[in-house]
């Protein structure tokens, strides 16, 4: 008899998608959390500090050291939050979480600035905060170099800096966060839906026993596991065109490069997740092992693929175990594609190594098939 | 015999150190009904595993229509049908989508698929139920649908594992009414089963006891058998009160070789010496005062019975 590799398809296809369609409950869980997740992640994801609580201690009462505060003010880093009266107010406050930072001013400030000594001012910063303390201090250390920069140059008469650097952002000019985040959230939201699904997927016919009945068929084992995945396929690329519109029209992530590639980029990152999720599921005994074994591919992905922490600065044990997450890849291409306006040529090895990925998976389902019921 | 359609020569299946099936050697004739029969855990799942090609096996070889299950497995879904234990049924999907993605599955379309449906549908009457769910249908009618799927594709032979499992008595007799008509059609038919009724219906019957096939044979084969009808036995009922106070007295009764409840009466092995009058005597002490004795032949209840305690003391011997 004739060998027909997808033996078999047509019957899956046509009882998968009636059971996709009939079974509301899994949509609803295929799209509504990954919605919820894109809209929190990308308003909640933010590392722009602005507008960060500041005490004031002002001993001094001055123009002088009103002018400081104002300067303090006008970086839009800080924003005054009150005065307080004594540093032992100052330190309670401040454990109290009621600030970010506190400027003390002493007494002497004003006298020392006219009679061209060093006028010290202290700056408390709340450390506990490594983000918001960075920005604070960077602020901070900016507002006191560049005034004393401007007091030096007006007494050597000189005009201009020695050295004016002029930075030009590229591709995200106004530094938004939603614009590095949000590429990123796609990745990791749209695989925990489909890579879960595609588990519980086959993990059901198992738990039903239709899965023996199946495998006593003439079925091929690319007919079964290409008849399970094209429904999710559909699915998953319908969602990712809906995080894509939010993405454009409600974070208004301008999209630079090739929609096309961008989608087709899509598209094998979805298989590459799918065949994970077979992967997961010939493997997992029950839909709660099947759920819990995903886990332990999804979590680490959030942390090593790049999404939030640069996987550059990372120790090199984490950025190996990131290479080998699809979204690692995935992402990668998405900032370049959205943000960097890339072409082919300027993205192909990441899209190679995905592509690749996602036939390794397959080809392991294969192989994991191999009469692996018992 | 017919000409065999299902040939099973020394098939073992190992699971770890566990042997499930042990060196099981039997055929099956075209169009014939065999029973496989044995207690749970006894290994009949595993094997009807083995020969539809779900496990490979550890040990041994099985043919079916002439195909090895190992070597030449494809030819061999063709002409197989299974039916699991479970009804193994798409619940999302209606009767008649069930049927049809069955038909689909073996490669049957357009007309041809809707007519093969339609006999299905006829033979098992399951006209009602067309555009149900399978998920709202009640056991015994899922269990025609599962064995209508089964179907779908004519098979030569069907396994049947327990397929009256849970299923009342009525929908029950049905199923083996058309068991019977399918076997008179000329398909071979593999069922495990544990009732005794049922295995009586069937040509052969096997018995499999702790991993091993201990007896193969024609109902009537095996009631004749000498380990079940020892020299110089007979074989009697007793139908009385308090069968349980009457059989703890036969049991110390010298001359009984074994005793045996069956629902209001006992079976009885006894030496060809004990009279019936002993037998009335022994029951009047425990205050058992009426019976009716008669003398009968061994059922396949009792040559079960009879095999599997012979056997069970053999392996206690030897180990």
């Amino acid at each position: 008899m004739k060998h027909k590799p997808f033996r078999g398809l047509g019957a899956i296809l046509f009882k998968e998608f009636i059971v996709v369609w009939r079974d509301p409950l899994t949509l609803f869980f295929f799209f509504f959390p990954p919605l919820i997740e894109m809209v929190a992640f990308g308003y909640a994801l933010d590392n722009d500090v602005k507008h960060m609580a500041m005490l004031v201690f002002n001993e001094d009462r001055t123009v002088e050291s009103r002018q400081l505060i104002d300067r303090f003010v006008n970086t839009e880093s800080f924003r005054v939050v009150g005065e307080v009266q004594s540093l032992e107010q100052l330190k309670s406050e401040m454990r109290k979480g009621r600030a970010y930072a506190a400027l003390d001013i002493p007494p002497n400030f004003t006298r020392e600035l006219m009679a061209g000594h060093s006028a010290q001012v202290q700056l408390l910063v709340d450390g506990s905060n490594s983000t918001t303390a960075l920005q604070a201090l960077q602020t901070g250390l900016g507002v006191a170099l560049t005034q004393s920069l401007e007091s030096l140059l007006r007494e050597t008469g000189r005009q201009g800096m020695p050295v004016d650097v002029r930075p030009q952002m590229l591709y995200n000019p106004a530094m938004r966060a939603p614009n590095f985040f949000v590429p990123g959230v796609i990745g990791v939201v749209l695989q925990i839906g489909t890579t879960v699904a595609a588990a519980m997927a086959l993990v059901r016919e198992r738990e039903r026993g239709t899965l023996e009945q199946l495998l006593v068929s003439p079925l091929s084992r690319a007919g079964l596991m290409l008849g399970k995945l094209v429904p999710y396929l559909c699915i998953g690329m319908a969602m990712a065109l809906v995080l894509f519109t939010i993405m454009r029209f409600v974070f208004f992530v301008p999209i630079v490069g090739n929609v096309f590639s961008m989608m087709f980029c899509t598209l094998v990152y979805v298989f590459a997740l799918l065949s994970l999720g077979l992967l997961v599921g010939t493997m997992a005994e029950n839909q709660m092992q099947a759920l819990q074994m995903s886990m332990v591919f999804l979590l680490p992905s959030v942390f090593f693929s790049g999404f939030i922490f640069p996987r550059e600065t990372m120790p090199w044990i984490f950025y190996a175990l990131g290479a080998l997450f699809p979204t690692t890849y995935f992402i990668a291409l998405m900032r370049a594609i959205i943000l960097r306006g890339a072409n082919f040529f300027e993205y192909w090895h990441n899209l190679v190594v995905l592509i690749l990925m996602s036939n390794l998976l397959f080809f392991l389902c294969a192989l994991r098939f191999r009469r692996k019921i018992a | 015999m017919a000409e065999p359609m299902i040939e099973v020569e020394g098939l073992t299946k190992r699971f770890g150190t566990f042997t499930a099936v042990d060196h099981v050697s039997f055929s099956v004739g075209k169009g014939s009904i065999f029973g496989f029969l044995g207690p749970n855990g006894s290994g009949k799942t595993t094997m009807i595993r083995m020969l539809c090609g779900i496990l490979e096996p550890s040990d041994g070889t099985a043919r079916i229509g002439g195909h090895d299950i190992v070597r030449d497995l494809e030819p061999i879904k063709e002409l197989i049908g299974y039916m699991s234990q479970k009804f193994s049924l798409y619940d999302e999907l209606t009767v008649n989508e069930n049927l049809i993605f069955a038909g689909k599955l073996y490669g049957l379309s357009g007309h041809e698929l809707n007519e093969r449906r339609d006999e299905m549908i006829a033979t098992t009457h399951l006209e009602p139920y067309i555009n149900r769910r399978a998920s709202q249908l009640s056991g015994g009618w899922r269990q025609r649908l599962a064995m209508a799927c089964s179907l779908m594709h004519r098979p030569s032979v069907l396994f049947l594992d327990e397929p009256t499992a849970g299923i009342d008595p009525v929908a029950r007799r049905e199923l083996w009414d058309l068991l019977f008509a399918f076997a008179g059609k000329g398909m071979t038919l593999f069922v495990t089963t544990h009732y005794m009724d049922e295995a009586e219906r069937c040509d052969h019957v096997g018995y499999i006891y702790m991993s091993k096939l201990i007896v193969c044979g024609e109902p009537d084969e095996l009631k004749r058998l000498p380990d079940v009808n020892p020299p110089g036995t007979r074989r009697l009922d007793v139908t009385c009160d308090h069968v349980t106070t009457a059989l703890h007295a036969m049991h110390e009764m010298p001359g009984v070789r074994s005793a045996t409840v069956f629902g209001q009466s006992m079976h009885l092995l006894v030496d060809e010496n004990v009279k019936r009058a002993h037998i009335d005597e022994q029951l009047h002490k425990v205050g058992v005062s009426h019976a009716e004795i008669h003398e009968i032949g061994p059922s396949l209840e009792d040559v079960f019975v009879e095999l599997s305690a012979k056997h069970a003391a053999e392996r206690q011997e030897a180990a």
